[in-house]
């Protein structure tokens, strides 16, 4: 194996040096195995070869972006070689004219979008991790992010995709219209797919123009119930934030306490945004969002209209991650998603969870879009702690979905919920999924074990 | 010899405390260059977090990995979760060395100790400069003395210019950068540098090494040197020079000056005195990227220290398109002087150099004059 490896992509790219490899057998979940190799392949071609090569040794190959991921996804469960698409960073094509970018799967996120707003154009799906998150690793992914409500997510950006067949072909598919209804849409087979069934090396994506102005209002609430009609009222008026945030009493206290952000002692925090082409637009778009934050009996609400004001409304919500990651050596991070409508059934419940077992559980999230992130706070050490953190994660999971909600909204499933799996969909959607998965990747080499599609 | 890592509960909490983000990537100028995890902090820490926990062996290449850091500090204050990598790296390395993990740095500690500099150069470059009492003791470093002695020259023309009353002294290295590698700082260097500088009566030590400014400043061997410690920017940030330039300039916040010792102002007060040309690069200041020489990595994987440098640069002249770049760090000029492609056309200097040069040529009557 390793000749055949060497022989393709170059000693200098390939390594079974288990030092190297110890960074491999982990991404941001508690995951953690040991893949045999790594490789980082330079061309579409090389890639290609090491799937054909690992499809006839039936080797697995897990594709892997900046390995970012929350859920296990990218940590090589059954061993197997590491296609880090890293290297493969050319941003391809900019074609203003015709709204589109065509880019090798390893471009970062951010950097993408720093050449786009030389255009005043965007990518607008922003995840937490756009300074490191590649494109490839966004589009297995479909991550999200903060504007999903308005922008939605990176599903609705991706016109055509290149990508390795396990079968051993490489494949075009999608188009660079806007429009397309020609045969299958196989592109959006492959977004989502957490590289199960091929190893995209190459993306087009749909950009925006770069909105202008923006404008930024916090609303802090004694009542979550208060919060949560705000939420939904607003999404219903005929307004659509382009944010819409909520942070939890819990996420609130933690940043409270440690740090010297002026926060009141509410039980939850609304921040939203409204952003156009002028800033008519925005103030009265605007105008309206407040109007339903004030008659829902806030504590206080704070506007910000300049770039030094706006920062600073966002600091509270940009700590959220990082003061709680501060509070707790370990945690886990969900993602679970329901509509807009159930978000305060959402907060209430996991806050009765958190009570029952005895572990702080935080929560803050894409309120705008029903995309909650319950962040689970614990002692990795502590195996009493560990086994209540799993049940934890198991109601919460269970009462997203009888309020009809999903596991994930932009993680995606990989290891961390390949067990609940069938909670959300039925046998035969089960049964379909495995057949898909067969049809494409018949001797399962890609990214195996994960989403209990081969269990 | 111990056979484990000596972490204390601080560190060992500091590990943990990593979420694995791999937000790092985006600010470390060794993945930048690799793109391979183990070469940023992310993967250095999760390598120790095995080794802790014992899932891993202590091995050379453990100890070959801690080494591959610039301790430029990007990661720290980029990081989430509030960890210090550079801090951990250092200790890690401290730890493999008592461990057995020996490296280069030992021959160079050794090279130190007999030559008084990190490069074993017999002799020193006099400058003509006097040497005795004077109100200001003017310490050069080793980078600056032995591998930009052109530079240091025009620091010294500057000072003159400025009439500053000061002096050089007998310097020998402050072996600061010991302790970053693994081993311990020279106390008799230590000793033989308290002396020389004590010796001229001086009331302030002026750096013009920003690494040995942080040496001086905060090592508790020198607590005892009993004088005010102040890096050249500093000491320099309020004279009135009298000079200008018109060409688009642009600075280069080097690590040890910048996210080491806080110092981003000063430089930036002169540079507005003397340019009102002055462009920012895109990464600056608290997310300036590194020239890819601090903390031995130079010295340990040149041919990387000057691909980073070398990035670095291209970075800095695509985002200013300035004609000139300053720092004031010897070891950013030497390595970035040495990155510098014949085809690129910005010139170089640590900022008292370029300021003695244009004293210089406001002193010589440009060509159209005399014509």
């Amino acid at each position: 194996m390793i000749k055949k490896l060497i022989e393709i992509v170059g000693q200098e790219n390939f390594t079974d040096q288990l030092e190297e490899l110890v960074p491999y057998s982990y991404d941001a979940s508690m995951n953690i195995h040991r893949p045999d190799a790594a490789v980082w392949p330079e061309t579409a071609e090389q890639v290609l070869a090491i799937v054909k090569f690992a499809n006839e040794h039936k080797i697995p190959v897990i594709p892997r972006g900046a390995g970012t991921s929350l859920s296990g996804g990218v940590v090589p469960i059954r061993g197997g070689v590491i296609i880090d698409l890293s290297k493969m960073n050319r941003i391809l094509e900019i074609s203003i004219e015709n709204r589109y970018a065509r880019v090798e799967a390893g471009v970062v996120c951010d950097d993408l979008n720093r050449e786009l707003a030389k255009h005043g154009f965007v990518f607008p799906p922003d995840p937490a991790s756009s300074t490191v998150s590649t494109i490839g690793g966004n589009v297995a992914t479909n991550a999200g992010g903060i504007k999903g409500a308005k922008y939605g997510t990176t599903r609705d950006y991706v016109l055509g995709l290149q990508v390795a067949l396990p079968t051993g072909e490489l494949m075009r598919t999608g188009s660079y219209t806007m429009k397309c209804v020609s045969g299958y849409d196989l592109a959006k087979l492959f977004v989502g797919a957490e590289g199960t069934l091929g190893v995209i090396t190459e993306v087009t994506l749909k950009i925006n123009p770069l909105p202008r102005h923006a404008m930024t209002a916090v609303a802090t609430y004694a009542r979550l119930e208060d919060a949560g009609k705000a939420i939904f009222q607003t999404m219903t008026s005929g307004v659509i934030p382009s944010v819409m945030e909520i942070l939890d009493k819990v996420t609130l206290k933690s940043i409270r306490e440690n740090t010297d952000i002026d926060l009141p002692d509410a039980e939850a925090m609304i921040l939203t945004e409204t952003d156009g082409f002028t800033w008519e637009e925005v103030e009265a778009q605007m105008e309206v969002v407040l109007s339903i934050l004030k008659k829902n009996h806030p504590i206080e609400i704070k506007t910000a209209k300049d770039e030094k004001e706006r920062l600073n409304l966002w600091k509270a919500r940009k700590s959220a991650y990082a003061t709680l990651a501060r509070v707790s050596s370990s945690f886990t991070l969900d993602d679970v998603t329901v509509p807009i409508s159930r978000i305060p059934e959402l907060l209430v419940g996991i806050q009765e969870i958190s009570k029952k077992y005895n572990i702080v559980v935080a929560t803050f999230g894409h309120a705008g879009d029903g995309n909650l992130h319950p962040q689970i706070l614990y002692d990795e050490y502590d195996s009493d702690q560990v086994e209540r953190t799993k049940k934890v994660e198991e109601e919460i999971f269970k009462l997203t979905i009888s309020l009809k909600g999903t596991l994930s909204g932009e993680h995606g499933i990989g290891l961390s919920k390949a067990s609940y799996m069938t909670l959300e969909h039925d046998p035969v959607e089960m049964d379909l999924m495995r057949r898909v998965k067969k049809t494409l990747d018949p001797n399962n080499i890609m990214n195996p074990g994960k989403r209990a599609l081969d269990s | 010899m111990p056979t484990q890592l000596q972490f204390d509960e601080k560190r060992r909490k500091a590990i943990t405390q990593c979420s694995r983000c791999g937000f790092c990537r985006a600010v470390c100028p060794i993945f930048d260059l690799t793109k391979r995890p183990i070469t940023n902090a992310h993967g250095k820490i999760i390598l120790l977090k095995e080794v802790l926990e014992g899932k891993l062996p202590a091995t050379e290449e453990v100890a070959k990995a801690m080494l591959r850091c610039t301790a430029c500090m990007n990661c720290t204050v980029n990081c989430p979760s509030g960890v210090d990598p550079q801090e951990i790296i250092k200790a890690a390395r401290r730890d493999m060395v008592g461990m057995g993990f020996d490296n280069l740095f030992k021959a160079m500690g050794e090279v130190v100790e007999k030559y008084g500099n990190i490069y074993g150069e017999e002799k020193r470059s006099d400058w003509g400069h006097r040497k005795g009492k004077a109100p200001y003791a003017l310490f050069l470093g080793c980078a600056g003395a032995y591998r930009e002695e052109e530079s240091v020259k025009e620091t010294l023309q500057l000072l003159d210019i400025l009439k500053v009353d000061f002096t050089l002294i007998d310097e020998v290295c402050c072996s600061g950068v010991l302790e970053d590698v693994g081993y311990k700082i020279k106390e008799d260097l230590v000793w033989r540098n308290i002396q020389e500088i004590q010796k001229t009566g001086a009331k302030t030590l002026i750096t013009t090494c920003p690494y040995c400014y942080r040496v001086f400043k905060e090592h508790p061997a020198y607590k005892d040197l009993g004088m005010e410690v102040k890096h050249i920017t500093q000491f320099l940030k309020d004279f009135d020079f009298g000079v200008k330039t018109d060409k688009k300039v642009t600075y280069h916040d080097p690590c040890d000056l910048g996210r080491h010792a806080g110092i981003y102002d000063e430089p930036r007060q002169i540079i507005q005195k003397i340019a009102p040309n002055f462009v920012e690069p895109r990464r600056t200041r608290e997310n300036a990227m590194c020239c890819g020489a601090g903390s031995g990595f130079r010295g340990a994987f040149p041919k990387e220290s000057v691909k980073i440098a070398r990035n670095r640069l291209s970075q800095i002249i695509e985002d200013t398109g300035a004609e000139i770049l300053l720092t004031e760090c010897p070891s950013c000029l030497h390595n970035f002087r040495n990155a510098k492609r014949q085809k690129q056309k910005i010139e170089i200097y640590n900022l008292t150099e370029f300021l003695a040069r244009l004293y210089r040529e406001r002193e010589r009557p440009s060509t159209k004059e005399a014509a």
